[in-house]
């Protein structure tokens, strides 16, 4: 592996700190207002989601920009299950999850076969594709949307996502130290090199890109129940991709707690933007993507990565980037 | 004439008109992409730009949007410009991903001042002969519609004039075909860049004038023009106009004969159908030059 990462991601120091941070956010509601509980439940959410997209996105390689995709899948399996068949919250989640999977071997094993821009921009329609379905069907409550249940405590979907953060998290390390990381690996940095020592790609990619729907799925559930009102619009929302997207490669793609990371810091500053103006939060966020791209292409992941890797191959296209 | 062949004849001259729009949706996303490799995720936005420009020009000005086409897209290649020169083309060359994001950036920025701007309300140009329409013979073809398409050809025919017989368009190819040979032949490329991005923005601004006629107007329209501009790109091939406009009049079909079968809300998932199918049949597009993206 001359350019291609270690499977790097966590050493002891790392873990210690994770294992500190993990016992103080489940203390943390013992002492914190609603409001500070609500707002970290979001940044578990979207922590979870970037990591969720390092596993296909920056491990494999592949820019994926259909989370939202199985965001959507999860809210509305999750809020069927619990709306029409009166199935407990607990159940109706790992159901979502399921579908999740389910849909992202069925989509991946058509979409994995494309390349680049065009993996790319065929993830994206899929979103655009699936919110028109979700418009027309009459299960869903169609544009109208559906109503869940109202929790009787916001403090449990605190501790859902933190779960789910840590499943997701633990998903980062676990991968690329594993078999099928090490193909995917191999994928990512030559596809045809991987091919003629035998690893048949698509399966690998078909499993990572799994493995990040159903945390999409999953996030997708426990969003729904958490804000009681789904539609099609705020599920299937390109936005979810984009910001996990923008955190996992600000935070460093291809590393365990990057993506984490880079959600801890933009939430956060997302939140300082809101409460600036909620009216012109969607035009902050966009000209902060914009600037982010032009002045910090590689992100926060310099600070965190010693040279080589993903980030060194990015900012080796980088340096000579401009014209 | 029995009926069913009459509706099928109609929904073909409908499919045509429509596509004809498509097409110049489409063309402005293919040079982009073709000449500088990007894929222009606010190229959707641009288009929603012109169409509230000619609602505004029509509401405020009474000036009728088939005349105001020309200053609509002489306003977006005057956006278009500093855009790609300013905030664009400073990673130009950076992986897709970083070009991607930027530009959804830049999508997200537009979307949501023109939301703040004129709020979400969906509006319509009507015009004296919205109604109109010819009767040829079993085939009722409204006025509207044809002119949209005269002026689509006019545009692609337009664009081909320009791409094969000026410098302007030798230059484009050049700097497509091979940057460093291009610059060292004197080629400005940064100017050459911005100008292949207003010339696509000017285009995409008249698509959205074209579109306010007959299409709702409202600061999210731009995604779903976003999808049709790729899947046309892909139908025709990078970078080749008359591919293009080739790629427009057979979604354009595609569609309106979707729309007969499945019913009206289901343009989306019939755009996206044809798009997987195309990517994994016909990989080139239908005149398109060959694109390495099978994985």
């Amino acid at each position: 592996m001359a350019r291609g990462p270690q499977p790097r991601g966590a050493n002891r120091g790392a873990l210690l700190l994770a294992a500190a941070a993990l016992a103080a956010a489940l203390a943390f509601p013992t002492v914190a207002s609603t409001y500070y509980i609500r707002l970290l439940t979001g940044i578990f959410m979207f922590g979870a989601l970037a990591s969720a997209w390092n596993l296909i996105g920056g491990y494999a390689g592949y820019p994926d920009f259909g989370g939202a995709a199985f965001v959507g899948i999860g809210a509305y399996t999750t809020g069927i299950l619990m709306v029409r068949a009166h199935v407990p919250f607990a159940a109706a989640l790992p159901a979502g999850g399921l579908l999740a999977i389910v849909a992202a071997v069925a989509m991946g094993s058509v979409l994995l076969r494309l390349r680049g821009h065009y993996f790319a921009i065929a993830t994206l329609g899929f979103v655009i594709v699936l919110q028109q379905v979700a418009s027309n069907l009459d299960i869903t409550g169609g544009g109208t949307g559906m109503n869940l249940p109202v929790a009787r405590t916001f403090t449990a979907f605190y501790y859902w996502m933190l779960a789910l953060l840590v499943l997701a998290v633990t998903a980062g390390i676990v991968l690329p130290r594993s078999r099928v990381g090490y193909a995917i690996a191999a994928i990512r940095e030559n596809q045809d090199a991987a091919q003629v020592l035998g690893i048949e790609p698509l399966p690998y990619k078909i499993v990572a890109y799994a493995a990040s729907a159903v945390f999409f799925g999953l996030a997708g559930g426990i969003y729904a129940s958490w804000f009681t009102f789904i539609d099609p619009p705020t599920v299937f929302n390109v936005d979810f991709t984009i910001q996990a997207i923008v955190m996992a490669v600000f935070g460093g793609p291809g590393t365990a707690f990057g993506p984490l990371v880079g959600a801890i810091v933009l939430k956060s500053l997302d939140t300082v933007l809101t409460n600036i103006s909620v009216f012109f939060h969607d035009i902050f966020f966009g000209a902060l993507v914009v600037l982010l791209v032009i002045f910090a292409p590689r992100g926060l992941a310099e600070l965190f990565r010693a040279p080589g890797g993903i980030a060194a191959a990015i900012r080796a296209e980088v340096r000579g980037q401009r014209i | 004439m029995s009926v069913g062949a009459q509706i099928a004849l109609q929904n073909a001259v409908n499919g045509l008109l429509i596509g004809g729009t498509y097409a110049t949706v489409g063309v402005g996303f293919s040079l982009v992409w073709g000449t500088l490799n990007i894929v222009n995720l606010a190229h959707g936005a641009l288009v929603m730009l012109g169409a509230y420009a000619t609602y505004w020009l029509f509401t405020l000005y009474h000036l009728d949007p088939l005349l105001s086409l020309p200053l609509v897209g002489g306003a977006l290649f005057a956006f278009g410009y500093p855009l790609q020169r300013i905030v664009i083309n400073q990673v130009v060359r950076a992986p897709f991903l970083i070009t991607f994001l930027l530009t959804f950036g830049i999508e997200l920025v537009i979307t949501n001042l023109a939301l703040a701007a004129w709020t979400a309300d969906i509006r319509s140009v009507t015009t004296a002969y919205s109604g109109r329409s010819l009767a040829l013979g079993p085939v009722v073809l409204p006025a509207v519609r044809i002119a949209t398409l005269a002026i689509a050809v006019l545009v692609a025919f337009g664009l081909q004039v320009l791409m094969t017989r000026t410098r302007l368009g030798s230059a484009i190819r050049a700097t497509a075909s091979d940057q460093e040979a291009a610059r060292l032949m004197g080629i400005p490329i940064a100017h050459v860049y911005a100008l292949t991005f207003a010339i696509a923005a000017a285009s995409a601004g008249i698509a959205g004038g074209l579109i306010s006629l007959s299409f709702p107007i409202f600061p999210a329209m731009g995604a779903g023009y976003t999808l049709i501009a790729f899947v046309v790109c892909v139908l025709g091939g990078l970078g080749s106009v008359p591919g293009a406009f080739l790629g427009g009049l057979l979604l354009g079909l595609l569609q309106t004969y979707a729309a007969a079968w499945l019913g009206p809300n289901f343009d989306n998932i019939v755009a996206f159908g044809v798009l997987i199918a195309v990517l994994l049949v016909r990989p080139a597009g239908l005149l398109g030059r060959a694109a390495r993206f099978r994985g």
